[in-house]
């Protein structure tokens, strides 16, 4: 702005040349610089958040395997005859609760051996829901360890922990809604997207880290956008109740609820007993609409009432949509009352979209496809992150000591990301190390998983940046090694052995913790071993915590080095100070 | 589902992808220098890129047939980022390689 052009020396002239230099500096900042500073911040402002979110969400395509996985003493079979379970299960939940008036019963499935029910029963103070989990083959209470298993992940990537799950939703829908904008903004900001599709400019330090955030956020393009489109769309009831709440009473919200997936209320007992039919041939009928496995879950209303009905429910995994498909019986004459078997344009359109963000329907390869991409997805929320400081700690007015917000950023990317890999694995370790008769272990597993992640990001606190990275790097890398050490220590389902038997969720399993154990340890010696082009400086300084000053002389951070340090200091940042760039050029493999 | 044909399916569909961005990665002056030294003449580049083209194609029509619309096109979503990361990762490998030979 103060430069001065040859011709602008007359005062008309200077007015002349300071307008258009005004102008150049406006046009200067277009919608692409715009669109980048956007970019830039929503993606920073939830980057931790939507980190977590990634990875857990994207663990939990693979959730009943790791239930799977955290539930050993379940062997692996396959599933029997649907209409024998059903009848099983349900016989033993009307022992346990006569009264109930509604029971809804999850059959097994290849993926998840067991059933999950609830059932509610009426009481002073309002309904009552009980859940249960059954052995799918003697329809008896699962004598399995507590654990929340894979469906722990599921739960966090959406509704968070230890806050109401409400808030936890509202909350993930504000991240969702920040990460749209910012795929939206990044694809403006990304100018050469198909000339640059296969690019990748290695060892080019702060260039190859824009790179891999670029080719990880266009390759899975069509990925991410449908992931945080969808996942805004599983919720969009919360977040827009308008139309439902401006239907005029509760049957009408109920009638539109049922249309988007199987909602079916218990009508009034019409109070007069009758007893029920039994159930498996009913489900036996069912299947011979939908075929063998058709039938995914069966819920009973009013059992033992003259007004008694069985829906049988479709499986869902059969169908990419989650809209309700199911027949009706009434329960005392077995009479095919209702087949519903699609719904209106708009649900439709709801229940793809949410199908396509569970997966549920996946085979073996596209759940494996679902899980690398949405990986690659996680992988850019991490590089984008880690670019934030890289881009800033080139520019640093005092190298040494960063101002307070890059210190903020640096400490908690490496709690985000290296701290969730030990938070993670930590989850699995204390499945199998907590006593199996302790009060609330379910719940603990959960705790155990807290207490990992906050004891990381208070290692990430109090260590100087690159040791903590490399630090909580190494940390996950041996508690994923160990994992399927433990798993021969604690359990006889170790890699061996399912090895041998064709157990290929455990044996999936243990060698995928190995592989990600491997990925770890490079990124954990990559980041070790790179040394900055510059000698280090001393001893000294380099132990001091990144935040504080190096020397003693305050106004002049190098103002203590010997003359030919300091010539080096002041052109090369010092060892701390270059740290994230040392990580950047850890992951792209540049060597000085 | 976990017959022979449900694997010859995805492995058809992931080859098929894998070829079809080879051909577009070629097709750009940018990795024919990188990979032959030299640019390809118009009409090789223009045949790459209509190979390319036809393969991806191919997977659809292999992905919808064999899985009908909503599994197919799942599947060829899926299939069609890995191969490109395939694809992307297998130049920068060869890059590399011939970066390091270049060094020694």
């Amino acid at each position: 702005m103060t430069q001065v052009m040859p011709d602008a020396t007359t005062p008309a002239n200077k007015t002349f040349a300071k307008k258009t230099i005004k102008a150049k500096a406006v046009k200067r900042r277009g919608i692409r610089q715009t669109m980048s500073d956007l970019h830039i911040w929503t993606g920073l402002l939830v980057g931790w958040l939507l980190y977590a979110m990634f990875l857990t969400g994207t663990v939990a395509y693979f959730k009943e395997e790791m239930t799977r996985y955290m539930m050993p003493e379940l062997a692996a079979a396959s599933p029997p005859p649907a209409a024998q379970t059903a009848q099983r299960v349900l016989d033993q939940i009307r022992v346990k609760a006569p009264e109930a008036t509604q029971v809804s019963i999850t059959l097994p499935t290849e993926r998840k051996p067991f059933v999950s029910a609830f059932w509610v029963q009426p009481s002073p103070q309002g309904n009552r829901f009980t859940n249960g989990t059954f052995d799918a083959h003697t329809g008896d209470a699962l004598q399995t360890r507590a654990t929340r298993g894979g469906e722990f992940f599921f739960r966090l990537h959406f509704n968070f922990h230890y806050i109401p799950v409400i808030w936890g939703r509202w909350i993930a829908g504000l991240c969702a809604m920040f990460m749209l904008v910012a795929i939206i903004s990044g694809v403006i900001t990304h100018k050469k997207i198909f000339v640059d599709f296969f690019t990748f400019r290695w060892g080019k330090g702060q260039r190859a880290w824009l790179d891999a955030h670029a080719g990880l956020s266009v390759l899975g393009l069509p990925f991410h956008f449908m992931i945080t489109w969808s996942g805004l769309i599983t919720l969009m009831f919360l977040y827009m109740p308008f139309g439902l709440q401006a239907l005029p009473d509760a049957a009408d919200r109920n009638a539109v609820t049922s249309e988007i997936r199987f909602f079916v209320p218990p009508g009034k007992p019409a109070g007069q007993a009758a007893p029920l039919l039994p159930v498996g041939p009913l489900v036996e009928q069912a299947e011979v609409r939908w075929g063998e496995g058709g039938v995914g879950a069966i819920q009973v209303t009013n059992p033992g009432d003259a007004s008694a009905q069985v829906y049988v429910v479709r499986q869902q995994a059969h169908r990419v949509s989650t809209t309700p498909q199911y027949v009706m019986f009434d329960g005392v004459s077995g009479e095919l009352a209702k087949v519903k078997d699609g719904s209106g344009p708009a649900a439709e359109t709801q229940g793809v979209l949410y199908g396509l963000h569970l997966g549920r329907f996946a085979d073996v390869v596209t759940r494996w496809l679902y899980f690398l991409v949405s990986l690659g997805g996680t992988a850019m929320v991490a590089t984008g992150l880690v670019l934030w400081t890289v881009k800033r700690r080139a520019k640093l007015p005092v190298p040494a000591k960063p101002y307070f917000g890059f210190r903020l950023v640096e400490r908690f990317n490496i709690a985000a990301i290296a701290g969730l890999s030990v938070a993670m694995t930590s989850y699995f370790w204390f499945n199998r190390l907590l006593p199996l008769d302790l009060a609330g272990r379910a719940a603990w597993e959960v705790n155990g998983f807290f207490m990992a992640w906050a004891a990381a990001l208070v290692w990430a606190l109090v260590r100087p940046a690159k040791r903590a990275w490399v630090e909580l790097f190494w940390l996950a890398a041996i508690l994923l090694a160990g994992l399927p050490v433990l798993n021969v220590l604690t359990t006889d389902r170790h890699l061996f052995a399912s090895l041998r038997d064709g157990d290929w969720v455990f044996a999936g399993f243990d060698l995928t913790m190995l592989v990600f154990a491997a990925v770890h340890a490079c990124l954990a010696i990559r980041t070790a071993r790179h040394k900055p082009r510059a000698k280090p400086v001393s001893r000294k300084p380099r132990a001091a915590p990144s935040g504080q000053q190096p020397g003693p002389g305050t106004g002049a951070p190098t103002a203590s080095l010997t003359k030919g340090e300091n010539a080096e200091a002041a052109t090369k940042p010092s060892t701390e100070s270059r740290l994230p760039m040392d990580v950047a050029r850890a992951f792209t493999g540049e060597r000085s | 589902m976990m017959n022979n044909s449900f694997w010859a399916v995805h492995m058809v569909l992931l080859l098929c992808c894998a070829a079809g961005f080879a051909c577009m990665a070629i097709s750009m002056l940018r990795h024919q220098e990188d990979i032959f030294g030299k640019e390809l003449s118009a009409s090789a580049t223009r045949l790459l890129r209509l190979a390319g083209w036809l393969l991806l194609a191919a997977a659809l029509l292999v992905a919808v047939s064999a899985m009908g619309w909503s599994f197919g096109l799942t599947a060829y979503s899926g299939h069609t980022s890995a191969a490109a990361g395939g694809v992307f990762l297998a130049l920068l490998t060869y890059e590399r390689c011939k970066q390091m030979r270049a060094n020694k």
